[in-house]
């Protein structure tokens, strides 16, 4: 299949109007300058500014924007900065489907978008969302294909002869005949992409296509996005994590409605203070030269390596083994890793005991033995699963969408029984005991907040938990009182969480369950759908939990996460656990981390270039500084 | 998560027209309905076995097992007890059991789970968009049947993010089985809360997504997939017309009502 189509298709929408009148559907497109398409932007937008109804500030304010056929758009901002609105302005979900007050010009290849409906514009612009669940109806995979040209009239003959070819180009042949809901989530978003690659449209708009994927699905679309832009289509990615974007040819940040900085990747990129003010996740890369004094921009790990070497003229043979022995920093971090954990030699010597003070080595919170986990009837979830976590642990567990990670972490609370072997909580065999009982020693914050709160305050929300213990309500004052600090909420404590931001939400998730005072606290991809403020703000909270010697199990799939706060790293791939151990060996296991497609960050990549450990961007250049130091002496 | 009770077997039932599946689904409701008698309902079960085996939809069957089993025993109790005919056989203070008491309410049970049976076979061997075609072949506009079809597809969704929620609630110490019938229902507060507005987001993302995919363009979709009647559909036609003809003139006659006495 040919897929730059590069201008708009209308063929589709006037063949249904032979067999019916009614349709108005291409009609309303009209093209406001009588220019051939092929020279009009792509996309054009003029002074758009929106209001939601009902709300106070406008979301957007006065946006300028226009997009080259053939060019790709990254647009940044923390969540609320206007993204989302942006993206459904073009194809008319703003104002057509969310209400509010609407000014500006919206043009596609040069038509105006004025007075159409969001069907109409369908075949023009191809939407792509972060909820992949919400976008796919159909019982096939095929038939999901065909889904937008049969509602657009499309005849049967031209829809068969597009299925096959969309399936093609996201390499999902052989899937027509499978069910959508069996599909891993990065197949959902490729097949989500193909539906919309079958109208040939003119432009298409990613908003956070990758947001709920695992780094396989991630890995996939991205990829696939990569070989849409060489062939040709007009792309608008919506992102939040910049290093994804460093291949666009343009930049947007915005910030309260507004577009901030724009240009390309490398003037945008090396603007760390603004992006970080944006709630956008500056690339680790440019953070590492930054500290090192350098100002400027690497796409790659090469050029980064490149731009040290020259600036702190450290030769390539200064990686040598022996090196290592002399980079001070490299081994004391190591060296406290090991101290850390070392389930190797001993598997429950995970813990400092100094700093926790509380039961000894023998005695865990929790641990599986021999566990093994099926459904009725259904393929084995977790296979002979050995797993200790001590007082005071920050463990990591990562792995792939279904390679058992939350199957795992719910035996520990007593939501699944194991099918064999056994599940011990504080020494207590967990099938004795009922979770409700338990949930003030093991809390477990779900992945979405949603599914939990239901209260009017956030206040009554946080005491639910603490008087299903039956606690006096001084006790439950107090608790309230104490999580609400904890998790920075003070000012939110009469107000209803429904009305909450997203990262609100999810502390106030982890505040209800923090108010039981769990000594060991799991939680199931806490940053999920958070911009990179927010996932800083609730992994710093989780860290000063860590602190006050709660042990922490997180389920996630962020490898800056994991090498920043986690101490202990668990690896899992179906069912089973490939690796367990301190996190800076974790992300030296090449072999393994490439086969679950786990990249470790960019820092730690280059920071092995130059034979050194480092799992931030700050550890980095004090490695590289007392490397150069030796260097020279 | 599966997400239909659909089973992809493709046998020749699997391959009727959907028009003819609706009707085969309606025929079985109206043939329920006519009669009262257990015997005269086991024509229908038997047809419902064989159809089940052809179409090889047992799984979903064992899934339901529980449903169709407890189905009968509440049913009969209840109407047992409302039912006034015919000499007492037990006569207990407040307990008049008569023969067609007992008939009656083995019967109202039976009924029922045939017609949970009949759902849940049309549900395993229809697809949602032949569901939808069905329903536009009787005439439903294609917005409308389209949307009730859909229906099908979220309900499995809903029960999932229930489990779940019941499962964080619990989780907070929260015990969902305390006092009695009424006050259980209560404490299910908590947990219909989240999903119900689950289900509003959910229905928000959808509701974009279609219209963003071309659905309510206002003119008639075409089908990527061709249904055209065959001889099976005639076949199959023929036959469930004359079973619901049967049915009722079973009904018209009164061969199958309890007799009294």
């Amino acid at each position: 299949m040919k897929l730059t189509a590069g201008h708009p298709q209308l063929t589709a929408p006037s063949a249904s109007r032979e067999r019916d009148r009614q349709a108005v559907s291409a009609d309303k497109l009209v093209d406001a300058t009588g220019d051939s398409p092929q020279t009009q932007p792509a996309v054009e937008l003029r002074s758009v500014v929106f209001t939601y109804s009902g709300a106070a500030a406008p979301a957007l304010r006065g946006i300028d924007l226009t997009l080259k056929p053939g060019e790709m758009v990254g647009i940044m901002g923390a969540s609320g900065a206007g993204k989302s609105t942006l993206a459904k302005c073009l194809n008319r979900l703003v104002p057509a489907f969310e209400r509010g007050e609407f000014s500006g010009v919206v043009r596609i290849h040069g038509r105006t978008l004025e007075g159409a409906r969001v069907s109409d514009v369908s075949p023009l612009v191809g939407m792509v969302f972060q909820d992949f669940e919400a976008q796919l109806f159909s019982t096939n995979v095929a038939l999901e294909i065909a889904f937008t040209m049969q509602q657009i009239g499309m005849p049967r003959e031209e829809i068969a002869s597009r299925v096959e070819p969309a399936l093609a180009a996201v390499g999902l042949t052989g899937f027509a005949h499978r069910d959508p809901t069996s599909l891993s989530g990065g197949e959902k978003q490729r097949l989500a992409i193909a539906a919309v690659l079958a109208l040939r449209p003119g432009v298409i708009v990613l908003d956070e296509p990758t947001t709920d994927l695992d780094p396989e699905g991630k890995a996939e679309v991205f990829a696939l996005i990569r070989t849409l832009r060489e062939q040709g289509l007009s792309l608008i990615v919506i992102e939040h994590e910049a290093d994804e974007l460093r291949g666009c040819d343009r930049l947007l940040v915005l910030r309260d409605g507004e577009v901030v900085a724009q240009g390309p990747p490398a003037s945008v990129m090396t603007q760390l203070e603004l992006l970080e003010n944006c709630g956008v996740h500056p690339p680790d890369l440019n953070r590492a030269l930054a500290i090192l004094g350098i100002r400027a921009h690497a796409a790659t790990v090469d050029e980064a390596e490149a731009l040290i070497r020259r600036t702190f003229s450290i030769s390539s043979d200064s990686t040598a083994p022996f090196r290592m022995m002399t980079a001070q920093n490299h081994w004391k971090i190591v060296d406290q890793a090991v101290r850390r954990t070392n389930p190797d030699e001993n598997p429950i010597l995970a813990l400092d005991q100094g700093d926790v003070g509380r039961g000894s080595p023998a005695s865990p919170l929790a641990e599986a033995e021999r566990l093994y986990f099926s459904y009725p009837l259904g393929p084995r979830v977790l296979d002979a699963i050995n797993f200790c976590i001590g007082p005071g642990e920050f463990v990591a567990i990562v792995g792939q969408n279904g390679s058992g990670k939350t199957t795992l972490a719910k035996h520990l609370v007593g939501l699944l029984t194991p099918t064999e072997g056994r599940v011990l909580l504080e020494g207590c065999d967990r099938t004795t005991l009922r979770p409700a009982e338990t949930a003030h020693k093991a809390g477990y914050v779900f992945q979405n907040p949603d599914h939990q709160i239901f209260a009017s305050t956030v206040e009554a929300e946080i005491a639910f938990g603490p008087r299903n213990f039956g606690l006096s309500e001084d006790e439950v004052e107090e608790r309230v009182a104490e999580v609400l600090r904890a998790v920075n909420l003070e000012d939110a404590r009469e107000r209803d969480p429904f009305l909450l931001s997203k990262g609100e939400r999810q502390r106030l998730a982890v505040a209800s369950v923090l108010a039981l005072r769990p000594r060991l606290l799991i939680l199931d991809e806490p940053t999920t759908g958070l911009d990179y403020r927010e996932q800083r703000r609730m992994m710093g909270l989780v860290s000063e939990l860590n602190r006050a010697g709660i042990a922490i199990v997180i389920i996630t799939h962020t490898p800056w996460l994991v090498a920043e706060y986690a101490k202990r790293a668990v690896l899992m791939r179906q069912g089973r656990i490939l690796f367990d151990g301190p996190v800076d060996k974790f992300f030296q296991q090449d072999q393994l981390l490439r086969q679950s497609s786990f990249r470790p960050p960019e820092v730690t990549l280059l920071a092995s270039r130059f034979g050194l450990a480092a799992l931030s961007p700050e550890e980095f250049a004090s490695a590289i500084r007392e490397l150069a130091d030796t260097d020279k002496s | 998560m599966q997400t239909s009770l659909y089973l992809d077997r493709g046998t020749w039932i699997h391959r009727l027209h959907p028009a003819v599946k609706l009707f085969a689904l309606f025929i079985m409701f109206w043939s329920v309905f006519w009669v009262d008698h257990p015997l005269a309902l086991l024509p229908v079960a038997f047809v419902m076995v064989l159809l089940a085996q052809a179409s090889r939809s047992w799984p979903n069957f064992y899934a339901f097992r529980w449903f169709l089993i407890l189905m009968i025993p509440p049913t009969m109790v209840e109407w047992m007890a409302v039912y006034r005919g015919g000499a007492p056989v037990v006569n207990l203070w407040i307990i008049h059991l008569s023969r067609q008491a007992l008939l009656f309410g083995f019967g109202r049970g039976l009924k029922l789970a045939l017609l949970l049976s009949s759902s849940i076979l049309f549900l395993s061997t229809t697809t949602i968009e032949e569901f939808t075609t069905s329903l536009v072949t009787f005439r439903m506009p294609h917005r409308v049947a389209f949307a009730m079809s859909l229906a099908f597809r979220l309900v499995p969704l809903f029960m999932d993010s229930a489990l779940t929620v019941v499962q964080a609630q619990s989780l907070r110490g929260y015990d969902f089985n305390q006092g009695n019938l009424l006050e259980r229902m209560k404490r299910y507060v908590p947990a219909v809360i989240p999903v119900f507005m689950g289900a509003l987001r959910r229905a928000n993302n959808m509701a974009m997504a279609l219209e963003a995919r071309g659905f309510g363009l206002g003119i008639t979709p075409t089908s990527f997939i061709e249904y055209r009647l065959e001889r099976r559909d005639i076949v199959a036609l023929t036959a469930l017309s004359t079973m619901g003809a049967a049915y009722f003139i079973i009904y018209y006659t009164g061969y199958a009502a309890i007799a009294a006495g």
